[in-house]
């Protein structure tokens, strides 16, 4: 690793070697064990602003948001179970609604076919001798 | 499902010049014990990542209260997920900070517009409650860091948050930020040089009694 590589590299991922690339840090070692100034002084350097980011205090879980989260975990679950039974549900009655469509289809094919075989099937009050009967009645009173 | 490629909220897909599965991911065994509906594999879930994703949040946001919001809804992402997860090219935890990065830019974008240009104030510090007195010099020391993180630009402040806080590898916090380990990189180097010029800066004003210092250079 040249000096210049290194100098890139501090810049970069800090003085701790724990940051660095993997494939880069046996050659870093070597370079600092051989004392090398301008890698040096890029470790001081960084080091430096090392120290003051490790100052900075994140945000850390307290004991109400870590209880929501995992009680978020349950109610995702319990969402997830509501919204697959209200899937089947709405499924159950889309496939109800195509049966009461079929049925109703069905029904208005019926009423609106030609009914062939009607005089057999449905009783008549007059039956074809009535109707010779009462034509016959209407003639003669039309003679008079 | 998001497994694999990995897909952030909203963001394009991590694509295979990305992989970095070099070593079985150590999140997926957990997922599927969580798919099972094992309350244990819960806490345990909460317990490895909250502080990382809060953490991560509160850095990206500097404010508390938001990136605990922005904590619970990535866990709510998880929770979605954990049932159908499965190995692939990206590791959970590379899709989870891509996730929580995610939540943070919709907030941010939120924030800028409503702030603009020199109208923008100074966020606040991530935790502005009273601190005892032997705290006090660490308190300051960590609201001078929060300060100076808040000026740097937002993918500078992204970079240095993955790869320094976060300690992601290089490959992974490329990954996450959708860029060339080249880029990642140069945006570490000019986060780190704005931060030491801002610090400096800081320490000066301070020393000379003024109040504060000039913002980040991008």
């Amino acid at each position: 690793m040249t000096p210049e590589r290194f100098v890139h590299l501090a810049d970069a991922y800090g003085a701790d070697l724990k940051h660095w690339p993997t494939a880069e840090r046996e050659d870093a070692r070597a370079l600092i064990e051989r004392g090398d100034i301008a890698a040096i002084n890029a470790l001081q350097q960084a080091a430096w602003l090392d120290q003051k980011l490790d100052s900075h205090r994140a945000a850390t879980p307290d004991p109400v948001l870590i209880r929501n989260v995992v009680a978020s975990a349950f109610d995702a679950e319990r969402t997830s179970f509501w919204s697959r039974y209200a899937d089947w549900l709405s499924r159950i009655g889309f496939i109800g609604a195509g049966i009461a469509g079929i049925a109703a289809g069905m029904l208005v094919v019926s009423l609106s076919l030609p009914l062939a075989n009607a005089p057999d099937l449905l009783p008549s009050v007059f039956d074809q001798g009535d109707a010779e009967l009462i034509l016959s009645v209407d003639a003669e009173e039309s003679d008079q | 499902m998001p497994a694999s490629p990995v897909q952030g909220h909203g963001g394009p897909v991590i694509g295979p010049r990305h992989a970095i599965l070099k070593e079985p991911d150590p999140d997926v065994e957990l997922l599927a014990r969580i798919g099972n509906n094992e309350p244990e594999a819960v806490k345990e879930m909460v317990s490895r990542k909250l502080p990382r994703l809060l953490a991560l949040a509160s850095r990206l946001l500097g404010d508390a209260e938001e990136a605990r919001d922005v904590a619970q809804e990535s866990f709510l992402r998880i929770w979605k997920n954990a049932g159908n997860w499965r190995s692939g090219q990206a590791r959970f935890d590379t899709w989870l900070h891509r996730v929580t990065l995610n939540l943070c830019y919709d907030r941010l974008r939120s924030r800028k517009e409503q702030l603009s240009g020199d109208d923008r104030q100074q966020i606040e510090s991530v935790d502005s409650s009273p601190s005892p007195e032997e705290q006090l010099q660490a308190q300051a020391h960590s609201d001078q860091m929060a300060s100076a993180l808040a000026a740097l630009p937002d993918r500078q402040r992204e970079a240095i948050v993955l790869q320094y806080y976060q300690e992601l590898s290089n490959i992974e916090a490329a990954a996450v930020m959708e860029i060339s380990v080249d880029a990642l990189e140069s945006l570490l180097s000019r986060a780190r040089r704005n931060l030491r010029s801002y610090l400096a800066e800081s320490d000066l004003a301070e020393t000379d009694g003024k109040v504060e210092p000039g913002r980040g250079k991008r």
